[in-house]
């Protein structure tokens, strides 16, 4: 009695007759989309059949469906995920954006629940795109604080732009593509934090430059399960004839990832201890051994030598003055 | 009665399976007639034995299970939501009944409890249950890091894996993420479990989650025709309801385990290996090798060979096998004993090396291995290391110097770092070769503390 075999006994959990939806559309339709069956036979019916038309009311429907879920799943943990940083501009001497020698930068998590969702690629490139959308749209603030924390409730209605410069089809928000990744892994998925540096540029002899680094990275190494920003500040009054040199920008550059990559390597706290207090997890006070030319030195000094080094005279010629440091579900 | 239905229902499982796979019934037999019954102690017991009783093991054991299976270890891997620690739960339920298994209640699997196995933490929970022919440790892990972290500490490894997706969704995009890890702990067979059929009307949609997941599975290298899958609710399973697509399946998926799943060699099984720990030279009798006999039976008068530290081949013969002061004929896996060896000095031999059957193993100079390197919380370092690091490794009894270097083709390799926490795959370039081979598992040592543990994946350089 208990050696039925499998697929005959359980036509008697049938409870209505099947909607008449070819099985091989749902495969094929499966394949360019990635949805659940069930979502994929739902799609199909309600397209009389056509897999181009159930692509296209899958479109709205994942972002609809997603959102349900996501009230569903609203108290799921979300420890998981990725740190994403997005650089459009690099700031002096970067031109390969329009707006010269001002900075465009950010850096995102996006959390879910398991760390399988944070490997996949559709994940990665969610968080490629998000990363990119908030360093795109912040407006400059030139004054407070150069990185600053953009409101994420400001961010779920702004859309979204592709990093890989596709054309996204309708009108793909932040939030609605969140949702969208919701409905095709069923997991939790939630926007963590955000934070942006736009700067435009400085009156000549002056300049702002930013770092980026991601540690841990699957695909892209824009991200990973902790990322940096950081921000360099130069003051010259050579710095106009400096930054025209090829190898000096590219100097400058291995100075700015050793100094993310110190940052990230290191459990750093912050930039200087304060006033006649010691800290030896202040970057400042870290020897710096990310940075091959420091031979030792600390951060502190490294930044005077490479300045003098490179004619640098004035005091403070080279500075970090700010950066964000983010661990995966450390918020 | 329940014996005899469990019999039963495997019977049937053969023979949906023999139709798809009359070779795997081949594979079974064989190792049915290798794997005589025989009492093995369990990395897990060695690990946790006794000392958390809330998990029964060794008191509910003695009393209850007789160890004279073979184990084995798996573990379910899944989509969150698809039902794995259902599943779990349902196993131990339904295995309970028939006299294999305590229950286990799903919130005591999703507890998940953080453990501690040679000072690092690990994250899983653990089950056992048995079948009338082997006895199972169970693992239930939430997420690819720690899975990688269990295998390269030997924590809780598996040997096998249950797949498990539910029918309503079919496979996610991160089933690829869930085989991928399988393949890459080196898990070479799964059964895969359909979960919640009775949420689907349609036997068309079963079997096209049927076919596609034989798809995937033979997308990433396993045995996509050939792997049982089976197709049932766990949650009916935990309720007691409709047996046809609960309990029954859950019998059923067992079986599949039991048949299809492939017990990993014992260690009795494999060629002997004995690590040298020590060596005397005692007067009259010759040169005596001492330590615990890894692998493998030994007979007084075997030829055997000694290999690793620039030993070449050097072959001998053993002349006698000593325990506790008393000479014995044989020796086995698990037995301190020391090894007289005829026409060895005591400069030709030293700890390090191992005494093995001939051609058993192969001394290596470089091979690629899964790193974990541990967190100042668990003793290890507390800054990022590069390529070239070059640490004391301990495989064994020998202790080599070794510089780490990224895999050919790896982006950025020069500025990669290393992170305390992290899972990396390296390669290890040894100062003196040594006796090894893939799944030799060894530590990282630098100024006296552990600062990482690994298992060897490749071998890439012989001596």
């Amino acid at each position: 009695m208990f050696t039925r075999a499998a697929l005959p006994s359980l036509r008697l959990y049938s409870t209505s007759a099947p909607p008449n939806v070819p099985v091989k559309l749902i495969a094929e339709l499966r394949k360019r989309t990635e949805v659940s069956i069930s979502k994929a036979r739902e799609a199909l019916a309600a397209s009389d059949n056509s897999v181009d038309a159930a692509f296209q009311w899958l479109q709205e429907d994942l972002i609809k469906s997603g959102a349900k879920k996501a009230e569903k799943l609203a108290d799921r943990l979300t420890k998981q995920g990725m740190v994403g940083v997005s650089v459009l501009q690099r700031g002096l001497g970067d031109g390969t954006v329009k707006g010269k020698g001002g900075i465009r930068a950010a850096m995102v998590e996006v959390n879910c629940e398991t760390d399988f969702v944070g490997r996949n690629a559709r994940f990665d490139a969610l968080v490629t795109d998000i990363a990119h959308t908030v360093a795109f749209m912040t407006e400059a603030q030139n004054s407070g604080n150069l990185i600053r924390p953009v409101p994420l409730e400001l961010l779920k209605d702004a859309p979204l732009m592709s990093a890989s410069g596709e054309q996204q089809a309708g009108d793909v928000t932040v939030g609605s593509a969140i949702h969208d990744s919701i409905a095709r892994f069923g997991e939790m998925i939630t926007l963590g934090r955000a934070v942006a540096v736009v700067q435009d540029p400085l009156p000549q002899g002056l300049g702002v430059r930013v770092g980026s680094y991601a540690h841990g990275s699957v695909d892209n190494p824009n991200n990973g399960q902790i990322g940096t920003l950081a921000v360099l500040a130069l003051k010259s009054a050579k710095l106009g004839e400096l930054i025209a040199a090829q190898a000096f920008r590219d100097d400058l550059a291995k100075l700015e990832r050793s100094l993310a990559r110190q940052i990230v390597g290191f459990p750093t706290t912050t930039l200087k201890p304060r006033e006649g207090e010691e800290d030896e997890w202040a970057l400042y006070e870290q020897d710096f051994m990310m940075f091959p030319e420091s031979n030792g030195a600390k951060v502190k000094e490294s930044l005077r030598q490479w300045a003098s080094s490179r004619g640098i005279e004035e005091e403070g010629g080279v500075e970090v003055v700010d950066f964000a440091k983010w661990t995966v579900g450390g918020a | 009665m329940f014996r005899a239905q469990l019999a039963a229902s495997r019977a049937a499982a053969r023979r949906l399976y023999s139709t798809r796979a009359p070779q795997s019934l081949l594979v079974c037999a064989r190792n049915a007639a290798r794997h005589p019954a025989y009492v093995q102690q369990s990395s897990l017991l060695q690990k946790f034995g006794g000392s958390n009783a809330r998990r029964g093991y060794a008191e509910a054991a003695s009393q209850k299970f007789s160890r004279a299976k073979p184990h084995m270890n798996i573990g379910t891997i899944g989509h969150v939501d698809h039902g794995k620690t259902t599943l779990t739960a349902a196993i131990t339920k339904v295995l309970a009944e028939l006299g294999g298994a305590e229950f286990t209640d799903y919130s005591e699997i999703d507890k998940a409890p953080e453990e501690r196995a040679r000072g690092i933490t690990i994250n899983s929970a653990h089950v056992e249950y048995e079948t009338d022919n082997r006895h199972y440790g169970h693992i239930d892990c939430p997420g690819h890091a720690d899975y990688i972290k269990n295998m390269i500490t030997g924590a809780a490894q598996m040997d096998g894996a249950i797949i498990v997706v539910s029918a309503t969704d079919g496979q996610m995009p991160q089933t690829r993420e869930h085989l991928l890890l399988a393949r890459q702990v080196g898990i070479k067979k799964l059964v895969v479990f359909i979960n919640k059929v009775d949420m689907i009307s349609d036997p068309e949609m079963l079997e096209l989650v049927d076919m596609e997941m034989r798809d995937l599975l033979s997308t990433y290298n396993f045995d996509g025709e050939n792997t049982p899958i089976v197709m049932g609710s766990a949650l009916a399973a935990l309720e007691g309801k409709n047996p046809e697509i609960g309990a029954n399946k859950i019998v059923e998926l067992v079986a599949a385990c039991d048949t299809w799943l492939e017990l990993p060699p014992r260690d009795l099984d494999k060629p002997f290996l004995l690590p040298v720990e020590d060596v005397f030279s005692i007067s009259g009798r010759g040169t005596v090798a001492t330590g615990r006999a890894e692998r493998g039976v030994c007979h007084k008068g075997d030829e055997v060979e000694i290999v690793g530290l620039g030993a070449g081949k050097m072959k001998t013969t053993l002349t006698g096998i000593e325990m506790f002061h008393k000479e014995l004929d044989r020796g086995e896996a698990g037995d301190n004993m020391g090894a007289l060896l005829r026409g060895i000095k005591k400069e030709q031999i030293r700890r390090g090396q191992v005494i093995c059957a001939p051609g058993s193993i192969k001394a290596v100079k470089k091979f690629q291995a899964q790193i974990y390197v541990l967190t100042k919380d668990e003793g290890g370092r507390y800054t990022p290391f590069m390529e070239k690091y070059a640490p004391q490794i301990f495989l064994r009894t020998a202790n080599i110097t070794a510089s780490l270097h990224w895999p050919e083709g790896t982006a950025d390799a020069a500025d990669k770092m290393v992170m305390p926490g992290d899972n990396v795959e390296m390669i290890l370039d040894l100062v003196h070769d040594v006796a090894a081979d893939v799944g030799t598992r060894f530590t990282l040592r630098e100024g006296g503390k552990t600062v990482g543990t690994g298992i060897i994946t490749k071998i890439l350089d012989f001596a």
